[in-house]
């Protein structure tokens, strides 16, 4: 059978992904460069192609609050947006998390204000870090509308919601083919969502309410309990899902990682560029590979250490965690804590939309030969 | 597991997956916390209370949408006896008073009364009485107001007698408005209604003459008046006596008559009589032209009925009134004067006034005149006249200053509209039933609240204008008398202009009350919503949202 293929960017990726999966309530509210996604999805819901219902809020609050109920009343739903907007639903990403509610949100990573930015990086969606979503980092279309799908079936085993994260424009308004999976094939992967705490008027309880020092901390240690069983699942379901569609996504991404004594650490749709030098680099005879971190949380301890140990790792982070640095290079960090034979250099760049061009990891590999400490935070190409 | 059960999670496996209490939160009586409480309650529709006989508009409505006709039926003829009627003649009062016409056009009510009037029709025979009662009660005249009240009278149980000084029932339904606007055949067939009910007729009795009210009220124990408005204004001219009447004239076409008294015929007067006239003139052939002293702006007929006879072609000679006339050749020569506007007179009207030296000279083959109509007030006692020597009964009983003795429609209030007519008839029959009881006559049912434009919730309302039946032409319809002018709606355009109904007051129950609640505090009953009140927070969120205005917030005691 011939599989249907569209030219479609990033954001209608999303849209699709979310059509296959067969969302049953959306709610967003728009901002640039989210908006396409929900524009997309309306369309979907108004022409009747889509059976969902389509909820317009005044603000990312509320739409994420939309979810949060039609979740909890047994829907499959479906929300996205980006930077402030993000920020502006962290008291509720929360929320999501405590009432074990597998929300499915696209982030499309803006740079956050101030200044403003309407430009790309990873602040946005690593600031929620704490708020126990599952974060896929993407890197390109087809991997997004895939991870859409494989969010849901994930998120709905380990009752967690997940974000599917693309940057702003470099994917989110570039077009590319993108295979449309059968809905057929997805409705076997996926089957309709089942929230056996489902709220009816005809049996009211309470959730979320009140737990005394007595109870809090059972609720929050199988959050993590779910987080850990995520880990092994996104595996297993990455492998079922590419016997129906012959595309695998896991925990990370190797490329050319085996042999090679320099690795460079990264994440999202840059790790093109990264991986399109390194192999000219490698064609060139240097020792050098990739490792793109797709599952940010839960982080992939076991998979980074595999991959990373005996290495100087070479992390490239589009984000920084001031008074700390690269926010990757910390977690790769504590993931290799203790592990002698490991260095790890830390480069923060591209921030706020700045391009990361295959110049500048070959700059890099040879900035990263001349270094002789063993950690190292070093921002690349700021104007000094 | 009730309060006070004290749970204890002692290990892992004991909690929850998500933090949810074990037990059901309904022990926890939230209507305590409330200091406002949400009535639903129906309230009155503005279209409905614009009607004479407040017919329950939204409610049947509902009904037809849900395409249950003789409940319908039920619902509509539980204020007029005859939708069928007003479906066609009705000047739609509801309509004027219709919320819809602040967000786009009011509902085509009138079409879609009509097409469930029309509907019920074969259903009709269900109307019986509720039981029987051992009280006889004379109807005097069996127009729209008498056979309304013996209508009603019957259903309730009474035994009910219609004296009738025509042939045949109806009065004006069927003497005076023209076939081309409602067909005989409808009227025979709401007048066999009544027959099947058990009400008598007795036909070919005055009053005054062959019957008084005071032998009336020996035999029975309540009588009902409603002889219509028969006595025709004079023009206390020279050559008046060559004039025929308009009144008469449509009775006689009514009875067969279908020849013109001539070709070329001048009509006088701008009431809705001198339109009938002028336009079945039309339609048997003549050349009829209007006379009118006033203009357009002052005539008393219905706004529609003027477009349609200015459609059908009929010329108007405004300012023109006939001063005196004489017989010459078989044919009548009128002296006409031309007439200026003057200072408004009681009724608000501008006066005319003569124009010195106009008068000229026009020949006619015949000339009608429809001036206006009074009651005849000779043959009934004077204990029922006020003291301007008007007929007095009640507005809202039809009681007159007799006792027992009520009266109604146009022999009250003068030439009026049908449907004034059939309220006067049930606000009447109501009265007598209630006087029959014993019970106080003036005790009327106050009026529920009426819903406001405010009170409907426009969010939920898209804009869309009303649908109007697809009228014939005036080359097509001037052809014949026969010819129904307005072919109506079918039951799907009814059924669509119904959808457009707000239902102002009145619980369709389209559910928003249900979802918005954030309690679950609305049940669904029998499909119509309630408030639990043992757990309404009293937030008010379900009479804010209603689209309708049913819900009110109510303070707490």
């Amino acid at each position: 059978m011939a599989v249907e293929q569209k030219v479609i960017m990033g954001n209608h990726a999303l849209s699709y992904g979310a059509k296959l999966s067969k969302v049953q309530v959306i709610s967003a509210y728009p901002i640039t460069p989210q908006t396409q996604v929900v524009e997309l999805l309306s369309e979907m819901v108004g022409s009747g192609e889509l059976d969902a219902r389509f909820v317009n809020v005044e603000s990312e609050h509320s739409a994420l609050a939309v979810c949060i109920g039609a979740s909890m009343a047994g829907a499959r739903t479906f929300t996205a947006t980006s930077a402030q907007g993000l920020a502006l639903m962290h008291e509720l990403l929360h929320w999501a998390t405590g009432d074990r509610l597998p929300i499915v949100m696209g982030v499309i990573n803006r740079a956050m204000a101030a200044p403003w930015s309407i430009w790309t990086d990873q602040n946005d969606s690593l600031s929620q870090r704490d708020t126990g979503w599952m974060q896929i980092y993407c890197e390109s279309n087809q991997e997004v509308l895939d991870s859409v799908i494989l969010a849901y079936k994930v998120s709905e085993k380990v009752m967690l919601p997940t974000m599917i994260i693309l940057e702003a424009f470099v994917l989110s308004h570039t077009s590319e083919p993108v295979k449309i999976p059968d809905q057929k094939l997805v409705d076997k992967f996926l089957p309709p969502y089942e929230n056996p705490y489902a709220l009816t008027p005809d049996n009211p309880v309470a959730v979320g309410a009140v737990a005394s020092p007595d109870f809090y901390m059972e609720f929050r240690y199988k959050i993590q309990e779910a987080m850990e069983q995520a880990v092994e699942l996104i595996e297993e379901e990455g492998r079922k899902f590419e016997e129906l569609f012959g595309r695998y996504y896991g925990l990370v991404d190797p490329f050319y990682t085996e042999d090679a004594e320099i690795v460079f650490v990264c994440a999202g749709a840059y790790s093109s560029t990264v991986k399109y030098a390194i192999k000219k680099l490698r064609e060139r005879g240097k020792s050098v590979g990739v490792l793109r971190i797709r599952t940010f949380r839960p982080f992939p301890y076991e998979a980074v250490r595999k991959h990373l140990l005996g290495k100087k790792v070479v992390v490239l982070d589009r984000n920084i965690s001031f008074g700390a640095g690269g926010i990757f290079f910390q977690e790769v960090k504590s993931a290799l804590y203790g592990k002698k034979r490991t260095s790890c250099l830390g480069y923060i760049l591209g921030l706020g939309g700045r391009d990361i061009t295959p110049e500048d990891i070959e700059g890099i590999y040879e900035d990263v030969l001349k270094r002789r400490k063993v950690y190292e935070i070093i921002w690349w190409r700021v104007k000094k | 597991m009730g309060r006070g059960e004290k749970i204890k999670f002692k290990k892992l496996q004991d909690y929850p997956d998500i933090p949810v209490s074990t037990a059901t939160t309904r022990y926890n009586k939230t209507g305590s916390w409330r200091n406002l409480r949400p009535i639903i309650k129906d309230k009155a529709a503005p279209c409905s209370k614009a009607c004479p006989t407040n017919t329950l508009i939204p409610q049947y409505f509902n009904a037809f949408i849900d395409e249950d006709i003789t409940n319908a039926g039920r619902i509509l003829t539980l204020h007029n006896p005859f939708p069928s009627i007003t479906g066609r003649v009705c000047p739609a009062f509801c309509q004027t008073g219709c919320n819809r016409r602040k967000l786009d056009e009011r509902i085509s009510i009138r079409e879609i009364e009509r097409v469930v009037g029309d509907a019920y029709l074969p259903y009709k025979a269900e109307q019986k009485p509720e039981k029987e009662i051992d009280k006889r009660i004379a109807v005097v005249g069996a127009g729209p107001a008498g056979l309304t009240c013996a209508f009603y009278l019957r259903k309730m149980g009474y035994k009910v007698k219609v004296f009738e000084k025509e042939e045949r029932a109806g009065g004006v339904l069927r003497y005076g408005i023209p076939e081309y606007r409602l067909p005989k055949e409808i009227l025979d067939k709401e007048i066999e209604v009544l027959d099947n009910m058990g009400i008598e007729f007795e036909y070919g009795k005055t009053l005054g003459k062959d019957i008084t009210v005071e032998s009336l009220k020996e035999k029975f124990d309540a009588v009902f008046i409603g002889i219509g408005a028969h006595v025709e204004k004079r023009m206390r001219i020279e050559g008046e006596e060559y004039f025929l009447s308009g009144a008469r004239f449509l009775k006689e076409v009514a009875l067969g008559k279908k020849e013109p008294p001539g070709k070329k015929i001048a009509v006088v007067g701008g009431g809705n009589v001198a339109m009938d006239v002028v336009r079945t003139l039309l339609r048997l052939g003549a050349e009829p032209l209007i006379l009118y002293r006033r203009t357009e702006n002052e005539m008393p007929a219905l706004k529609e009925e003027i477009e349609k006879a200015k459609e059908d072609g009929i010329e108007f000679k405004f300012l023109t009134v006939p001063v005196k006339a004489k017989q010459k050749d078989g044919k009548i020569v009128v002296t006409n004067i031309k007439m200026k506007l003057g200072e408004p007179d009681k009724s608000g009207r501008r006066r005319p006034v003569p124009v010195e030296g106009s008068e000229y000279d026009e020949i006619y083959d015949a000339v009608i005149t429809a001036i206006g109509e009074e009651s005849d007030r000779s043959c009934v006692p004077e204990g029922i006249l006020g003291e301007d020597g008007w007929v007095y009964a009640d507005k809202k009983t039809g009681a007159t200053r007799i006792e027992g003795v009520f009266a109604g429609g146009d022999f009250v209030q003068g030439p009026s509209t049908v449907v004034e007519a059939f309220g006067w008839g049930r606000k009447s029959a109501e009265a007598i039933d209630r006087y029959l009881r014993g019970e106080d006559i003036g005790k009327v049912k106050p009026p529920e609240r009426t819903v406001s434009f405010m009170l409907v919730q426009m969010e939920y309302f898209e804009e869309k204008n009303a649908l109007k039946p697809r009228e014939l032409t005036p080359k097509q319809r001037i052809k014949s008398l026969d010819i129904e002018e307005n072919p109506g709606f079918t039951k799907e355009e009814a059924l669509e202009e119904s959808l457009r109904c707000f239902s102002c007051g009145v619980c369709n129950s389209c559910g928003i009350c249900y979802s918005y609640c954030p309690d679950a505090a609305i049940l669904w009953k029998n499909n119509k919503p309630e408030v639990d009140y043992d757990y309404c927070k009293g937030c008010g969120l379900c009479a804010k949202e209603c689209p309708r205005g049913i819900i009110a917030m109510e303070q707490e005691v």
